[in-house]
């Protein structure tokens, strides 16, 4: 492998929904990223960065073992993955959030009666593990790797613990918000021995990702 | 048959080197005058805890004894030799200079670096509150890692006491004080603002929040001045004014950053604190600071400082640097056949003696000598002794 400058960064971005937002604020920050990675796994900025391409659930992994000095996220995959990483800043786009889901028709969004034990089915196993743990609810966490929304429909689950952008798809399927877990937007992520080790370039990007935030 | 999560064998090879990090690290050690100590493995969990507090205190090994009493495998030596010194030491002249390797015990998830068996290497000078003393735990520290071959490690420094004068500024009560420390400490800067909002200005909580992501040289101290609201913060900043001047006369300028966030996860620390990083490894090499407020809780009132390394980390950090440096395998100086009384002879003579069983015959020998890079053969067989030298 080819010796980099050790001041150059390596910087995990998200394939998929929070692509094309995480790609046009590096660009503004002076990191000309590719308008779509297509099938390329890395690519060598003209500023002599490194960009990984990563399947969004594993950004954090590659920032915590230092094999990305930093990254861009969203604050559900941090949740979910319980990665030690620093979030250096909000960057305010991909915003989304984790609910608890249900029929309407049960209407345990009114209230209504909770079956004595939960049958919840979700993507997301850990954040609803710990949202019914808090509350004492004594639940079976069903995991599932797509399609959530159907679960409670064909009697696999009570209640789903879902990520919701617009609302579309839980009112297509007649699902209803129960309770909201939280509010998720992308976040600038960083290994903490390397904020110390590349300290000025890191935060010499942190200050150009913030000024249009106003941060 | 397989092993407990977090531990693991150490075959020939691993441990000559891990063996040779440590007496390398003794040796350093007792250049500065500190005595090694020794303290048994497992403790009573009460004098643990009294050290510790609820975050170390509940990753601990815990079980009984037969009579009931609880008992728990230490996880590191700082309490230990604190309750050391505060009982049989206690008559003794101060400052004590002691230091330690010994494994220490922690119920992890494990992961590289972090196993739940682990061997530690440090010091505790204790009975001196002076800057020299500060200045002493930190410089121990970078000679340690520069015998070690790791003299680009870089060192940052903060004082615990200007954290809670910075936070004195908002309306925060013990257990928010609390949760803002730990977030600052993993400058997680997001939950943070959200966590400080509506306690105080604005405009503070904003240059709170710039804090903990300001890490550099003396000038940076100027900032925490400025945020912090006692005493306490002030001769904080101070303090490391002092020590970062300190260090520069010996030519360590360039490797040390005061870094506000630093705030080590044990409870204990009350004044000074450090860390030392290399790049290639995820977690602190090295740490340890001022911790004024333990041995009083053992009944000794005395103020102390010292650091732990982690030996495992050590050993990481110079793999990834393909480091030779340490744990060569000894050289064989004689493979001797045929006679004891030789063999003693040569062992008697300081040299390392390789013992052949099978009166093999001289050409398999030499062939051995030869495949291994042994010196000398000496071959003793029906009353006569022969020698050979070899060469490869």
């Amino acid at each position: 492998m080819v010796k980099r400058d050790p001041a150059r960064l390596t910087i995990a971005l998200p394939k998929g929904a929070l692509y094309e937002e995480s790609a046009r604020v590096l660009r503004a920050a002076g990191i000309d990223v590719p308008d779509d990675p297509g099938r390329k796994l890395t690519v060598d900025t003209s500023d002599g960065s490194r960009v990984l391409f990563l399947r969004p659930t594993d950004v954090p992994a590659y920032v915590e073992f230092g094999a990305a000095d930093c990254g861009i996220v969203g604050a559900d995959v941090l949740w979910e993955t319980e990665r030690s990483v620093c979030e250096l800043a909000d960057l305010g786009f991909g915003a989304c959030r984790l609910v608890v889901a249900a029929r309407r028709k049960d209407r345990y969004h009114e209230g209504a009666q909770l079956p004595t034990f939960l049958r919840i089915a979700t993507k997301f196993e850990k954040s609803a593990e710990a949202f019914f743990a808090e509350r004492d609810l004594p639940v079976q966490i069903v995991k599932l790797h797509g399609s959530v929304e159907l679960s409670p429909l064909v009697g696999l689950a009570d209640m789903i613990v879902d990520l919701v952008a617009t609302g579309t798809t839980l009112r297509e399927h007649d699902l209803v918000v129960v309770s909201e877990i939280g509010a998720s937007t992308a976040r600038f992520v960083v290994n903490p021995v390397r904020f110390r080790a590349k300290y000025a370039a890191i935060t010499a990007l942190l200050a150009r990702l913030r000024e249009p935030l106003g941060v | 048959m397989k092993l407990p999560p977090g531990t693991r064998d150490w075959l020939p090879a691993e441990l000559r080197r891990k063996r040779a990090v440590e007496s390398e690290l003794l040796a350093v050690f007792e250049r500065w005058n500190y005595a090694e100590v020794q303290t048994p493995c497992f403790e009573r969990f009460d004098a643990l805890e009294a050290g510790l507090g609820d975050d170390v205190a509940s990753r601990l090994f815990l079980f009984a004894d037969k009579t009931g009493t609880q008992i728990a495998l230490r996880p590191e030596m700082t309490t230990p030799v604190a309750r050391l010194v505060a009982t049989r030491m206690r008559d003794a002249t101060l400052p004590l200079r002691l230091s330690y390797v010994a494994a220490a015990y922690r119920y992890e998830d494990p992961q590289e670096g972090r196993m739940r068996e682990m061997t530690q290497a440090g010091l505790e000078l204790i009975g001196a509150e002076s800057l020299d003393a500060d200045a002493e735990s930190l410089f121990t520290a970078i000679e340690a890692l520069d015998a070690l071959g790791l003299g680009d490690t870089l060192f940052d420094i903060n004082h615990a006491a200007i954290v809670d004068g910075v936070l004195a500024g908002l309306e925060l009560d013990e257990e928010a004080i609390g949760h803002a420390k730990t977030l600052i400490s993993g400058r997680n800067i997001v939950e943070l603002r959200s966590a400080l909002r509506g306690t105080g200005d604005p405009a503070a909580i904003d240059a709170i929040v710039e804090l903990a992501l300001t890490r550099g040289r003396e000038d940076v101290l100027a900032t925490a001045r400025r945020l912090c609201h006692t005493d306490a913060g002030l001769a904080g900043v101070e303090r490391l004014r002092d020590v970062l001047a300190r260090a520069r006369e010996l030519g360590h300028g360039e490797r040390i950053n005061v870094d506000f966030s630093l705030l080590r996860d044990i409870s204990y620390y009350t004044g000074f604190i450090f860390e030392g990083f290399a790049s290639e490894v995820g977690f602190a090499l090295c740490g340890g600071g001022r911790y004024d407020s333990l041995l009083p809780r053992f009944g000794f009132h005395s103020g102390a400082v010292g650091w732990s390394l982690f030996v495992e980390r050590i050993l990481i950090a110079l793999e990834r640097r393909h480091s030779t440096r340490f744990g060569a395998a000894p050289a064989i100086d004689v493979l001797v056949s045929g006679s004891d009384l030789i063999a003693a002879r040569e062992r008697a003579a300081g040299r390392i003696v390789r013992i052949d069983f099978d009166r093999r015959g001289e050409e398999e020998l030499l062939d051995e000598a030869r495949a291994q890079h042994i010196p000398r053969v000496v071959i003793a067989q029906d009353g006569s002794v022969r020698e050979f030298a070899v060469t490869w």
